[in-house]
């Protein structure tokens, strides 16, 4: 099944209304659901043979979470779900899709969102130690001044 | 009987980047594994939100040693797309030949590191020997062997001239040559057979469940390759094939990337005979106006995927990136179950990790 015919079904199947967005490029389609329909979206784009899922994408908008699914085959599907900032909550799609794992727990540590049943919520990049918040969030700072500090710099002159 | 636990990495002579396995054995046999990531993480896809379109073709550059290319050129056809530019043709054909001297350079290495990983030195000289001609030709071309900053957005920043050109066709010459020899010998070699059939296997089920692309899937019978199903660059009006095996196995992998080999020296003789005339590059505006894209290229070893979301500024407000060693990490617990101490180096070699890629 194609693409364009995917889309169309799962608007469908998910009661959704039949505006998808048209990413660059143009065989791109991005579909957006609620996050209680993600296993449904999930277990429907896998039934009709699309079973690539290229990343998991995350962003912060300015009081919002969005997460984007990207699925493949000859072209893209983008799943889209906005997440309210106060409730970082979605069902983890392991169970469904096991290469997903590694890209919920990336989410997980570098945003800070809760994926439920995801099979080891453990760091992956992340050190174990790691103090600082969710370094992806806008408000963290790229590099914490601490260890940009050069040891061997001489701290009277200024380089 | 008892089990005991090695760790394998952080820093370990077997691994060529730092990655963590801790192996737990039975005897010599592998009952569990668990693998940690990280220990190359810089931060990346964060350190590009602060830098400008034009500064992050640089930093995009520097994920990967071995794949740098790929990156930038990934990323540059994504702020295309936005800016809605359309690069010259013969842009779009140095930036392949590049990507397809970059497939033979990081095969021909990976070559050589999984036959020093399972004892075969001879083959480790010779396949990292002939990588030297490919990346002689690379260093003549940009004036860099790993690191080439040909990509610019809008095109490439150098032209190939008539030496070059002599150059390429005596280098593929030659190369195509040796890379046959190798073929040769690892179909037929009976040390190489044994230390790599039915070793590592991963079945067409395995593939598709974990999402795994490049050489591993296409070496499992998943016929996928981004360079044919999705053209980018100018890939449509090439003539090649995609060789797909079904063993699923270290040695499948090893066959089939050799294979992948000498169609891009193929792909490489049919561009520097049809390079088209004219620029090489067109002038790329700073400010990339609001929208998001999402683009895949054929790495060496399997798809990479570009996410930007641009929200009308000269600073992308997200870029995400998905390199093929992600999707293959994952799969190597499954792989080693079963496997005796003395094979972990070959499986661990046979899936051709880029940690520096996958930690980002």
């Amino acid at each position: 099944m194609t693409i364009e015919k995917t889309g169309i079904k799962l608007q469908e199947i998910l009661n959704l209304d039949r505006s998808s967005k048209k990413l660059i490029p143009l065989n791109e389609v991005e579909i957006t659901i609620s996050k209680q329909q993600i296993l449904l979206a999930v277990k429907t784009i896998l039934k009709s043979g699309i079973w690539h899922l290229s990343a998991i994408t995350c962003q912060q908008l300015e009081n919002e979470f969005v997460l984007l699914y990207h699925f493949w085959k000859s072209g893209g599907l983008t799943l889209l779900i906005s997440l309210d900032e106060n409730n970082l909550q979605i069902d983890s799609i392991c169970s469904l899709v096991s290469g997903a794992e590694f890209y919920e727990r990336e989410v997980r540590e570098m945003f800070g969102i809760e994926f439920l049943g995801l099979p080891n919520p453990t760091p992956l990049l992340l050190p174990d130690d790691w103090e600082g918040g969710y370094p992806m969030r806008k408000k963290e700072p790229a590099s914490q001044e601490k260890s940009n500090e050069n040891p061997l710099q001489d701290k009277g002159k200024s380089v | 009987m008892s089990k005991i636990t090695v760790p394998i990495g952080p820093q370990h002579p077997l691994l060529k980047e730092p990655l963590s396995f801790l192996v737990t054995l039975e005897g010599e046999k592998v009952t569990n594994s668990t693998l940690r990531l990280g220990y190359v993480h810089r931060g990346i896809e964060k350190l590009a939100e602060r830098r400008t379109y034009i500064q992050n073709v640089y930093l995009i550059e520097r994920i990967c040693g071995i794949c740098s290319h790929i990156h930038s050129t990934t990323y540059c056809q994504s702020v295309e797309a936005l800016l809605g530019l359309e690069v010259p043709k013969r842009g779009l054909y140095i930036r392949m030949l590049l990507c397809e001297l970059e497939r033979i350079h990081s095969h021909l290495l990976w070559l050589g590191v999984l036959s020093k990983n399972i004892g075969l030195n001879t083959l480790f000289m010779y396949a990292w020997r002939d990588r030297e001609i490919v990346l002689n030709i690379m260093e003549e071309i940009s004036g860099g062997r790993v690191s080439h900053a040909v990509n610019i957005i809008g095109g490439v920043r150098v032209d190939i001239n008539e030496k070059h050109l002599s150059l390429l066709q005596e280098s593929l010459q030659e190369l195509t040559i040796r890379v046959e020899e190798i073929l040769r010998s690892i179909e037929n070699d009976r040390s190489f057979r044994a230390r790599t059939r039915n070793i590592g296997y991963l079945s067409l089920e395995d593939i598709k469940r974990f999402c795994v692309v490049g050489p591993v899937a296409r070496a499992s019978g998943l016929d996928m390759d981004i360079r044919r199903d999705a053209p980018y660059a100018a890939y449509d009006e090439l003539d090649f094939e995609v060789p797909l095996m079904t063993e699923g196995d270290v040695w499948a992998r090893s066959i089939l990337r050799i294979l992948e080999v000498i169609q891009a020296i193929r792909l490489c003789t049919q561009i520097i005979h049809n390079l088209p005339d004219g620029p090489i590059s067109v002038s790329a505006p700073r400010r990339v106006p609001a929208g998001e894209v999402v683009s895949r290229a054929e790495a060496p070893r399997g798809e990479v995927f570009y996410y930007i979301h641009s929200d009308d500024s000269q600073k992308p407000a997200r870029l995400k990136v998905r390199t093929p060693t992600l999707t293959t990490l994952i799969t190597l617990p499954g792989q080693l179950k079963n496997v005796q101490l003395a094979d972990v180096s070959a499986v661990i070699a046979g899936v051709d990790l880029c940690i520096a890629c996958a930690d980002r």
